[in-house]
């Protein structure tokens, strides 16, 4: 019982960690100082100061507010992503389980064809194929990432097929679409959630790597890889422009894994219960 | 339990981290090595055929090719396979004395034969040969070779210089392939390995001009400047060609650092595509007048650039200080001239707009050269003030040629040498010639005007150096006042060496990095 209240404290307080990432997000535009595009040359690569906390980059623009509105490109980037794979594959993966036979062969071994590629070469390739922007970068992304909720998702269906209640769903006559939806779908709901919850900071590292690479995002969007790719090039005389976006990768996706992890540990111990 | 781990785990991290970057911290300066000098440069070559692309370059830089003539310091024209030369008096006919004693890599002499051998196979395999000149005969009698062209050819010495008529030993192509194992010329060094990435040289034991000091000649690619600049601090490398703006503070120390740095022929120009939005001459004059040169230059430069205005730079005395740059900067200018041409922010997303289409360019850039970008995003960001959106394209440098030639850009910005042949007529000419159904490839923009075209017709033919110059001060004016292209400025270049090693000397012309004159201290 000790064990559950700890849990959740954790979890209120990566939450409420949480919560701040996103309201910075949002807020963005009220919380920075300047404009992120504003480029006053006659200032470029200023070291950090009163007046700019974090310095200036090669164009003279606010490393903060950079930084801020990087918040806002990189989350929104990740949520839609994570949201897109866990859906698609999600759904994939019921069909593939509750169908089963040839559907399940068939969706199966496409996935398997996909996992065979090694993922984040893939995305460069099918990136670089489709020229870089923050809208290639999802699709990349999402291309080599909805195998793992299809499998997921498989193998749920397939563990809760099997139980007394589903046969008795369709003694009833439960027609197949109303049985996933009320059925299986909520049944598996709780351990998707988790695995996406657990997912958000490793998409943003990987959306975060295409950027760098020049993959993803395109100057001038405020974006943390392509920030920390400007400043890898000042590394030695200017050092900030490439530390504090490093750190903002840091502390996010420390605080989203962070959060994901006692996520799953508090239903872990709901279930338990 | 697993919230114990999580900290630790996040503690290891950083402490790795932390013992990461100090491992980074301390260069250890490696003693040079008096058998092998390494020298970083950056690599565009695929393969090692002079006559490919600009693979000739390579050839020469690397210490193998050379050609009849090269060019000093100065930009003068002297004597190195051909020992001298004379022009008859209709100036049709040229000869040029081969020097004797010279042998190619393989212990074969360097005959007037196999000169002209060597050029008849340049002219057989580039397109580009014949946009230096066209020959009615190409003959030898004895050391001398006599060329005869179909019209007076003033600069033919140095178009003899150009990289791409390096003299190779053409006898022994057939059992030797020179794209991946490398011509058989002249030079100090000869190719032992190479690919893109990595070329290695062995000495030549058969070079003409002295002692070659190295046994072998290390080349990597290092394309990305700032590793460029870590390596030679390391001491991975001996030399480093060209370190960017940002990087050359780190090399002040003279007891460490030569700095050998010369304002170069080059100019870093963006080509406008005229088929485009671009192709009103209106909007073409407000986007030049809308990019804040100076700025770029002397400040995000740091003033290793000159700031930009006309086609030929400075440092060549082809009437720089006269041209007048019709577009200079002049943000309300800039405005009026796009609301002449009828362009308007109708919805006001700061983007101007007409007929419904937003007032959108591509600007293509290369990564290799770390100004190219940096141009390239100050540039977007002027424009968007005077509310046009520039799109920046990364590609690769591979891709850049073809492009301009097919003219798939709305702007496509590349640092150029305005003075391979030791004059500026052949630059002038390749990008703003009419390009009448592919005759002139690298004008691939669409631009076109006649009366450029009638001042290139009376250059080809004028000896008078005099009359030459003001021809072509004449042409530069007409291209600035027509907007064709941007210039942005003129690059300083620079090689930097460790003092364990002495004569690395950068030359403006930029055919010569890896010479016989490097050597190690004693």
């Amino acid at each position: 019982m000790k064990n559950l209240t700890d849990d959740k404290k954790l979890f209120y307080f990566y939450t409420i960690l949480v919560l701040l990432i996103l309201s910075v997000a949002v807020f963005a535009p009220e919380l920075a100082p300047y404009n992120p595009f504003d480029a006053n040359m006659k200032e470029s690569l200023t070291a950090p100061s009163t007046a700019h906390w974090f310095g200036t980059d090669k164009l003279g623009r606010d490393c903060l507010t950079r930084i801020l509105y990087g918040t806002q490109t990189s989350l929104m980037m990740t949520i839609f992503l994570v949201a897109l794979i866990t859906v698609v594959g999600t759904l994939v993966g019921v069909l593939a389980g509750y169908f089963g036979g040839r559907m399940d062969m068939l969706l199966m071994r496409f996935a398997d064809m996909m996992l065979a590629f090694p993922g984040i070469v893939l995305a460069i390739a099918i990136a670089g194929m489709m020229g870089g922007s923050v809208a290639n970068t999802i699709l990349a992304l999402a291309v080599v990432s909805w195998t793992k909720y299809a499998r997921l998702g498989r193998s749920l269906t397939l563990k809760i097929r099997e139980c007394d209640y589903i046969a008795a769903a369709i003694t009833c006559g439960t027609r197949p679409g109303q049985m996933l939806w009320t059925h299986i779908v909520p049944n598996i709901l709780p351990t998707v959630v988790v695995t996406a919850a657990m997912d958000i900071g490793t998409m943003i590292m990987e959306i975060a790597s295409l950027s760098f690479l020049g993959f993803g995002a395109q100057p001038p969007t405020p974006e943390w890889g392509l920030m920390l790719n400007e400043g890898r090039q000042v590394i030695q005389t200017a050092p900030w422009v490439m530390l504090f976006p490093g750190l903002a990768i840091l502390v996010v996706v420390a605080v989203f894994n962070l959060w994901g992890d006692s996520l799953r540990d508090v239903m872990d111990s709901q279930r338990a219960n | 339990m697993k919230k114990r781990k999580n900290i630790l785990s996040m503690v290891l991290a950083v402490g790795l981290a932390m013992a990461f970057l100090t491992g980074c911290g301390g260069s250890i300066q490696k003693t040079a090595d008096s058998t092998t000098l390494r020298v970083g440069v950056t690599n565009f070559a695929d393969t090692l055929e002079p006559t490919e692309n600009y693979f000739g370059w390579v050839v020469m830089r690397y210490g193998m090719g050379e050609c009849l003539a090269k060019f000093d310091e100065k930009m003068n024209v002297q004597p190195w396979l051909a020992e001298s030369w004379t022009i008859s008096d209709d100036h049709m006919i040229w000869t040029f004395k081969i020097r004797d004693g010279v042998k190619f890599s393989n212990g074969d002499a360097l005959t007037a034969e196999a000169v002209k051998a060597s050029l008849e196979r340049a002219f057989a395999k580039s397109k580009r040969a014949a946009t230096f000149f066209k020959y009615n005969e190409i003959r030898a009698e004895g050391q001398s070779l006599i060329i005869k062209t179909e019209k007076p050819e003033p600069n033919m010495p140095g178009f003899l210089a150009d990289p791409l008529f390096l003299i190779v030993d053409t006898a022994a192509e057939k059992d030797h392939n020179f794209a991946k194992e490398g011509p058989i010329c002249t030079g100090p060094y000869v190719c032992k390995s190479f690919v893109k990435d990595k070329a290695v040289m062995i000495r030549n034991e058969y070079y003409w001009d002295g002692q070659v000091p190295y046994q072998l000649v290390e080349i990597p690619s290092i394309d990305d400047p700032n590793t460029r600049a870590m390596a030679l601090q390391s001491g991975e490398i001996d030399m480093a060609v060209n370190i960017a703006a940002g990087d050359i503070g780190l090399f002040q120390n003279a007891d460490k650092y030569h700095i050998d740095k010369i304002s170069s022929l080059r100019t870093v120009l963006a080509r406008i595509n005229q088929n485009g939005v671009l192709g009103d001459p209106k909007v073409r004059a407000a986007f030049i007048a809308a990019c804040d040169r100076k700025t770029y230059n002397e400040v995000l430069l740091k003033g290793t650039f000159i700031e930009g205005k006309a086609p030929v730079p400075p440092s060549m005395d082809y009437g720089f200080d006269q041209l007048k740059d019709p577009n200079s900067y002049n943000l309300e200018r800039a405005k009026q001239l796009l609301a002449e041409a009828g362009w308007q922010d109708t919805d006001g997303d700061g983007i101007l707009d007409k007929d419904g289409k937003p007032l959108s360019v591509d600007f293509v850039v290369y990564n290799s050269r770390a100004e190219l970008p940096l141009y390239a995003e100050a540039c977007q960001s002027d424009e968007k003030k005077i509310g046009i959106d520039v799109k920046i394209k990364a590609v690769d440098y591979n891709l850049i040629d073809k492009m301009g030639i097919n003219g798939d850009y709305d702007l496509l910005i590349s640092n150029i040498t305005t003075a391979n042949t030791g004059d500026p007529e052949i630059f002038l000419n390749w990008y703003w010639r009419t390009n009448k159904n592919g005759d002139n490839p690298q004008n691939g923009s669409g631009y076109s005007n006649p009366a450029l075209d009638a001042k290139f017709a009376e250059l080809s033919s004028e000896f008078d150096r005099e009359k030459r110059r003001q021809l072509m001060i004449a042409i530069q004016q007409i291209i600035m006042d027509d907007g064709a292209a941007i210039f942005f400025g003129y690059p300083e270049t620079n090689i930097v060496s460790s003092t364990a090693i002495t004569g690395a000397t950068m030359y403006p012309s930029d055919y010569y990095w890896v010479t016989s004159k490097i050597k190690p201290v004693r």
